[in-house]
């Protein structure tokens, strides 16, 4: 089985925020206002973080692009009482809405703040398509039905993409790829299977340093980041 | 035995009217539930940064107060202490009104509350690692445990509740430490993650559970115009005294851990953030000095209105201390990356007060009185009046008694 994995490497990322677009689009992610965001009740499936170090003139900001780290060792599925939350076999995070109960504990346990509780139902307008992408008719039925208010959503490293291109016998992480990576203009992202070492991400991590985010919680993220 | 308990009258016009207006708060309580429900959390205050708001508050408060109570009936119950006989049943009946608000707080802080049955399927749905499972079964067993319980004391079957007494008394610790562990388990969070968090609770549960019995014990009896025994509520203060020491140092070291080791910014924070004030003031001041001073102060620690005071003042206290964990302690942005975050990410978060969530609040405390009333009126929970002069019929409690009366 695959370990899918991302490799991001911040030496390339203007920090667009492209992939944040690109993410709400993908999967229907609705935008929200500029109060729920202050208030930070807007769902983001991704987000970018700046993190500034030093005093101007001497001052240095990173770009840190945030889709859910997808850890090996994830708390939020440690803390989830509902099995609403669990990994797959290839390693992706993943969030069952209809077994949600919404009680918010993967969100107060997640060390990266990549969950995103549903504050409201979503107006028409808000949303990029009627229902959740893609065709339901291409993979089959979805884990969950409608999104509702009152559960948890989070990144799903575009598993309805990886699914169907496994389907129809096409190479992940050249052929197809989450929305994300597809939408950088930089191509400052890679994803493909960690385990495989002719993969790109494999031959990015062998050739550059590289970290992740938080290492001491002990999570063992799968998105790697290519240090500067 | 019969006549050691009685009910209420419940028929004068101020009990009626005390019905009314908390059965008016409860409907508007059920109202922002509703509201909440169709609407969403938006009309919370609670965000992705604060998942967790006046309903867990509640949520945790009600649990620690409901402790105290159930303890302090054990006294009786299980370990034979006579001299709290008088209190003991409207204690155990307080545990179980309390425990059940504990309970409809975490149902209506869910998204989803209609998922509620899906947390007590235990090892089947659920997924048994997670502390809010393990509280399931705590919680459950806690409030099926303190019904049998009661169900023995009022059916006065003594071998029988004194064996479930043991077993509530046991198990009420495990609620505490399980609730405690909620918080003290989550690593993430740099100012929640702590071992000592389920014993800290556990101190803080005691101490809570203690003022508030003290508080309703005298204000029943004075409402119904019974005898107060000033060596009670005496030895009651004392107790108290013990628990909030017991208290404060728990909580000095828990700070004290949490500001020695390297990652200290969310503790600094909360120490001396701009909303400290709730710490010092309200959780240092009300829960441990104000009472103290009252409790070690000669004349007034011996008073009945000075100890009803310094109870007053630790269960306002405490509630401030749950809320300073759950709100304020969690508000502190991590820190994802070295550095400062700029812009919303490193923020520290929001919590508006809504007044869907206050109100719901409210319903919640005065659904909690309503129970109590009614259970005063139709359950034999309080001595009669007129204990002092009746001759004692049962020869367990004789001696007890009579050692009551001649004090």
């Amino acid at each position: 089985m695959a370990r899918w994995g991302m490799v991001i490497d911040l030496d390339k990322c203007t920090g667009c925020q492209a992939c944040s677009i690109a993410c709400k689009s993908e999967n229907n992610v609705p935008f929200g206002s500029p109060e729920e965001n202050t208030r930070r009740i807007t769902s983001y499936w991704h987000k970018v973080i700046a993190a500034s170090e030093g005093e101007y003139p001497a001052v240095n900001i990173e770009m840190i692009p945030m889709p859910c780290m997808h850890c090996d060792n994830p708390p939020c599925v440690m803390v989830c009482p509902a099995k609403a939350t669990y990994a797959r076999e290839d390693g992706i995070v993943m969030q069952n809405f209809r077994r949600c109960i919404g009680c918010k504990y993967c969100i107060a346990a997640c060390p990266y703040g990549v969950r995103n509780y549903n504050y409201k139902d979503q107006t028409e307008q808000e949303y990029n398509m009627p229902d959740l992408p893609p065709d339901r008719s291409v993979i089959g039925p979805w884990p969950y039905p409608h999104r509702s208010h009152g559960v948890v959503e989070k990144c799903t490293f575009c598993f309805h993409r990886i699914d169907a291109g496994l389907k129809e016998g096409k190479k992940i992480g050249v052929d197809v790829v989450p929305a994300c990576v597809d939408a950088c203009p930089t191509r400052a992202r890679a994803f493909g299977d960690l385990d495989d070492t002719d993969s790109e991400v494999s031959r990015l991590l062998a050739a550059r340093g590289s970290f992740v985010l938080r290492e001491e919680k002990g999570t063992r993220p799968k998105v790697h980041y290519l240090s500067k | 035995m019969a006549a050691d308990f009685v009910a209420i009258e419940g028929r004068s016009r101020n009990y009626y009217l005390a019905v009314v207006i908390l059965a008016a708060l409860v409907f508007f309580g059920f109202f922002c539930f509703g509201w909440s429900y169709f609407e969403g959390h938006q009309v919370f205050g609670s965000s992705n940064v604060i998942p967790w708001g006046m309903p867990i508050v509640l949520a945790i408060y009600l649990i620690g107060l409901s402790a105290g109570s159930l303890i302090l009936s054990s006294l009786t119950y299980v370990f034979g202490r006579m001299e709290y006989k008088s209190i003991a049943r409207m204690a155990v009946y307080l545990a179980i009104v309390l425990i059940f608000g504990a309970m409809i707080s975490i149902a209506v802080d869910l998204g989803r509350p209609e998922k509620f049955w899906r947390l007590f399927m235990f090892f089947y749905l659920n997924n048994m690692t997670s502390m809010f499972a393990i509280n399931g079964i705590l919680y459950g067993g806690y409030f099926v445990i303190s019904l049998v319980y009661f169900g023995f004391i009022l059916a006065g079957q003594q071998t029988a509740t004194k064996i479930m007494g043991t077993v509530a008394v046991l198990w009420a610790v495990l609620v505490h430490m399980g609730t405690g562990a909620i918080f003290g388990f989550v690593a993430a969070r740099d100012a929640w993650f702590s071992p000592i968090k389920p014993f800290e609770f556990l101190a803080a549960a005691l101490t809570s559970g203690m003022a508030l019995l003290i508080v309703v014990t005298v204000l029943v009896l004075k409402l119904t115009g019974r005898d107060i025994k000033k060596d009670m509520i005496n030895s009651l203060g004392r107790m108290l005294a013990i628990f909030i020491i017991v208290l404060a140092l728990l909580i000095f070291i828990d700070k004290l851990t949490h500001v020695y080791e390297p990652a200290r910014e969310a503790t600094i924070y909360m120490l001396f953030g701009p909303s400290s004030w709730i710490f010092w003031i309200l959780q240092v001041g009300l829960v441990v000095v104000v009472p103290l001073v009252i409790l070690f102060h000669p004349r007034w620690g011996k008073s009945i209105g000075g100890i009803v005071l310094a109870s007053l003042s630790v269960v306002v206290g405490v509630f401030f201390e749950r809320y300073y964990l759950v709100i304020p302690g969690a508000a502190y942005p991590m820190p994802l990356y070295p550095g400062h975050i700029e812009g919303v990410y490193g923020a520290v978060g929001l919590f508006p007060i809504q007044w869907a969530e206050m109100g719901l609040s409210l319903g919640i405390f005065t659904l909690l009185g309503l129970m109590f009333m009614v259970g005063l009126k139709y359950l034999e929970t309080l001595s009669p009046k007129e204990l002092v002069e009746q001759p004692v019929n049962s020869p367990v409690e004789s001696p007890a008694t009579a050692a009551q009366q001649s004090s």
